[in-house]
């Protein structure tokens, strides 16, 4: 009977040890980890552009993560993303002039939302917003650029369709996403080389909900992140007409490749060295 | 086997195919008269599971190892090996979880239930159940099979935990990785539902009744010589490591 | 035990036991009894259903046609309860032990008590140890099967298949690779059990020095029938062709040397046409 009792304890021990390490892998390793219970309070955030930001991404302050993102839309009227933030309420005194900026962990990290807490006596209510926010730093934009990447919209409200020309698509492909200040808004319906004119005919189907786009609006195809895909970013003008169905859109800008830009940076940052070279040798 | 009718390999297989899916029938009807044997089911969790834990341990940790080596390099290239953990956990959940411990636990535990159940027809003791009016389906195959289809997505866990843990061993630890970058990327992108519950759980409880059935099908079937049970055992991991890599294939198309 | 049989019946009663098997008859229309409280042999040459007939008795196997009454029940109509209800009743010792490797020689025994009965621990190690004392190993309780030599293993499964006190044991092959020493206690165990416990017994077995010394009825089986039966001090003398080949050990008679085969000088290429 000793022997039996010693294998119910034995396979008792691994059963333990494999429901632990189930556990433990489901809760620690997994975004479970970063659900937060208890309960929250919400506050929204207008940003020009949140980059690769998207929902359930952490809000930090001082590097302390207090929430998460709970919803991104876009608000086609102001041209800004509208980001809601939920935060724990045990975190409730944030002053109501506080900065929001879209951070990125790293490199190839994922993005989040940091806090820096302003001077005012007030605390940020529930529903609030705040005011001031910086948008994501792209890295096109740190290279000269400026739009950013996130998913590709769904154009189950319909869309409309219109023509940009590009002398060069690079390796832009049909259902790459059109975006506006880092929102999806559309996608790339056909890319197609012009026989005569010897550039490229591209067609964007844009969804009918952003139909208020000026019409003096730029193209431009961007690479999101160093190695990914490229994308249509559209950059609002100034025009009081909007862009209609069959439209094209005059003021485009070309694929510009990786390897031209940090070229480029690379022999910017140079002609200092090279003056001072052959001055030391001689 | 030279008594068999002559048939072609594509026939052969699905006969066998066949004739698992009827025993697999035959194990389930016995699955009530076997809850007497309740303990008889414990001990062979103990064989069949606790007993395959130094394997399923050692195995996690190099293949996490290698993995977070493996990703060192090729993400160094791209400045991006903040991003290892989660390609670690990922990769881990994922496939080489599941598929690695079912392909250890086929050659392990699979083989010696089949030895095992093969020897007890060569000697008569199933004959011998049957003549002490004890039920050789729910007393021998049902109890090792429940006991394949519990241990598996434990023994899965186990390796996953020890593969995450040796990423993090030459990634963090030996590489100098950021611990929190690690782990937060980790967090940040592996989900409980299409990671842990479809890899781990789902994938790895699949591969445990397909295993389980074929070892104990193989080992019931065995013709009743020493080569039999040679045969047979050799059978086992054939049939698991096909069955475990094709499942593996539709299972990945449909979950994901 | 239902209806069970008057006394004078015989415990195993086989009326026009009908089997083939994989399109070889094994049994043609075969009658045979077994008296209560006898030792049986059943003896034949190799090949012609002796332990098969072993499990049709058992119910491991089911004739095409024909009835195996064992104590008034018809076997092969039992349902699976009634059938394991019969096989408590029936002790079986397989020609190789068939011990279970898993357990040592006193759990071996005591395996059959655990399964079918809740007795307390103490009884059982009771019941396990007198029947180990029966058989002479009780000072083996605590070995492998592994490490048992076969006659020792014979024994064993001997005490494990009268733990329940059976009504019938079935003695398959038990004299086979024993020496000399273990013959002869195999030998005196079956007369004992048979002689103290009344106990009906049926052994299947070559040996006819040894049968002599242990049965009260022979029967000789070839071709699927009883072709002799007797005493087997006098069986031999019956003049029956069968007898006369069998326990005189002749090359040739009705079981023959040659395995049925086609013709020989046409096999070898000397075709009767060229003559």
């Amino acid at each position: 009977m000793s022997q039996r009792n010693s294998y119910a304890v034995g396979t008792g021990l691994f059963i333990v040890l494999g429901f632990a390490a189930l556990a433990y892998l489901a809760t620690q390793t997994t975004s479970v980890a970063n659900t937060h219970q208890g309960a929250s309070y919400t506050v929204e955030a207008h940003f020009a552009n949140i980059g690769q930001l998207k929902e359930r991404a952490p809000v930090k302050i001082a590097g302390v993560r207090v929430g998460q993102v709970s919803s991104i839309m876009l608000d086609p009227k102001q041209e800004a993303a509208d980001v809601k933030l939920s935060i724990d309420q045990a975190y409730s005194h944030i002053p109501d002039d506080s900065i929001a900026t879209i951070f990125t962990s790293g490199l190839l990290g994922d993005q989040y939302v940091g806090i820096q807490y302003g001077s005012s006596k007030k605390d940020l209510a529930d529903g609030g917003t705040l005011a001031r926010t910086k948008p994501a730093q792209q890295l096109e934009e740190m290279l000269g650029k400026f739009f950013g990447a996130g998913g590709v919209a769904d154009n189950l409200g319909g869309s409309y369709t219109v023509k940009a020309r590009f002398s060069n698509v690079g390796a832009l492909s049909v259902g790459a996403p059109v975006k506006m200040a880092g929102v999806a808004i559309g996608s790339v319906a056909a890319v197609h080389a012009d026989p005569v004119k010897l550039d490229a005919e591209v067609e964007l189907s844009i969804d009918k909900k952003y139909d208020q786009i000026p019409d003096d609006s730029a193209a431009a195809v961007f690479t999101s992140g160093l190695i990914g895909t490229q994308y249509v970013a559209i950059q609002p003008g100034g025009s009081p007409e909007f862009l209609k169905n069959g439209d094209e859109m005059v003021l485009t800008q070309s694929a510009m490749q990786l390897e031209d830009l940090i070229g480029k940076f690379l022999v910017n940052g140079s002609p200092a060295e090279k003056k001072d070279a052959p001055a030391g040798k001689q | 086997m030279s008594a068999q009718p002559h048939r072609n390999v594509i026939t052969n297989a699905l006969a066998q195919i066949g004739e698992a899916g009827l025993f697999l029938l035959t194990l389930l009807a016995a699955v009530p008269r076997s809850l007497r044997y309740v303990r008889e089911t414990v001990r062979q969790l103990w064989f069949v599971g606790a007993m395959s834990l130094t394997i399923i341990t050692v195995c996690g940790l190099f293949v996490g190892m290698v993995l977070g080596l493996q990703l060192y390099y090729v993400l160094s290239i791209f400045g991006g090996t903040a991003a290892s953990g989660t390609v670690v956990a990922i990769a881990i959940y994922r496939e080489l979880g599941p598929v690695v411990t079912a392909l250890l636990f086929a050659g392990r535990a699979g083989t010696s239930i089949t030895a095992e159940i093969g020897l007890m027809r060569a000697t008569d003791q199933l004959a011998a159940m049957e003549m002490m009016a004890v039920d050789p389906i729910a007393y021998v195959a049902v109890p090792r099979y429940l006991a394949g289809l519990i241990a598996m997505p434990l023994l899965c866990a186990v390796f996953c935990a020890l593969g995450i843990f040796g990423g993090h061993l030459v990634g963090v630890t030996w590489l100098g990785i950021d611990n929190g970058t690690f782990w937060s990327n980790m967090t940040a992108t592996v989900d409980v539902h299409k990671d842990v519950i479809n890899g781990i759980l789902i994938k790895s409880l699949v591969f445990g009744a397909v295993v389980s059935l074929i070892a104990v099908y193989q080992g019931y079937t065995t013709p009743p010589t020493s080569e039999g049970v040679a045969y047979a055992t050799t059978r086992t991991v054939v049939a698991s490591s096909i069955a475990i890599l094709a499942l593996d294939f539709v299972l990945t198309a449909f979950l994901m | 035990m239902t209806a069970p049989a008057a006394p004078s019946e015989p415990l195993v009663r086989i009326r026009g036991l009908t089997t083939v098997l994989n399109g070889k008859t094994i049994f043609d229309a075969m009658d045979l009894d077994i008296p209560r409280g006898r030792v049986t042999a059943i003896m034949g040459p190799s090949g012609t259903g002796k332990t098969t007939l072993l499990k049709h008795i058992t119910g491991q196997m089911r004739g095409d046609a024909g009835q195996v009454l064992v104590d008034g029940q018809n076997v092969p109509e039992l349902s699976r309860e009634r059938l394991f209800a019969l096989r408590e009743k029936i002790g079986y010792l397989f020609q190789n032990s068939a011990l279970l490797t898993d357990f040592d020689v006193f759990e071996n025994i005591a395996f059959p008590l655990r399964q079918h009965t809740r007795l307390p621990e103490v009884l059982i190690r009771n019941i396990v140890l007198t029947k180990l004392q029966a058989v002479g190993l009780r000072g083996a309780a605590s070995l492998m099967p592994a490490e048992l030599s076969g006659g020792m293993a014979r024994r064993v499964a001997l005490a494990r298949a009268i733990v329940f006190d059976p009504m019938l044991i079935l003695y398959d092959e038990p004299f086979v690779g024993l020496d000399p020493i273990a013959l002869s206690q195999v030998l005196k165990l079956i007369r004992t059990l048979n002689e103290t416990l009344g106990i009906t017994s049926v052994l299947v077995a070559h040996e006819l020095d040894a049968i002599k010394q242990v049965a009260d009825l022979v029967y000789l089986i070839a071709n699927g029938k009883v072709v002799a039966q007797g005493d087997p001090k006098t069986i031999a003398n019956d003049g029956s062709p069968w007898t006369r080949q069998f326990f005189g050990g002749d090359i040739d008679g009705p079981v023959p040397f040659q395995y049925p085969a086609g013709d020989y000088a046409q096999a070898l290429g000397l075709g009767g046409d060229r003559a």
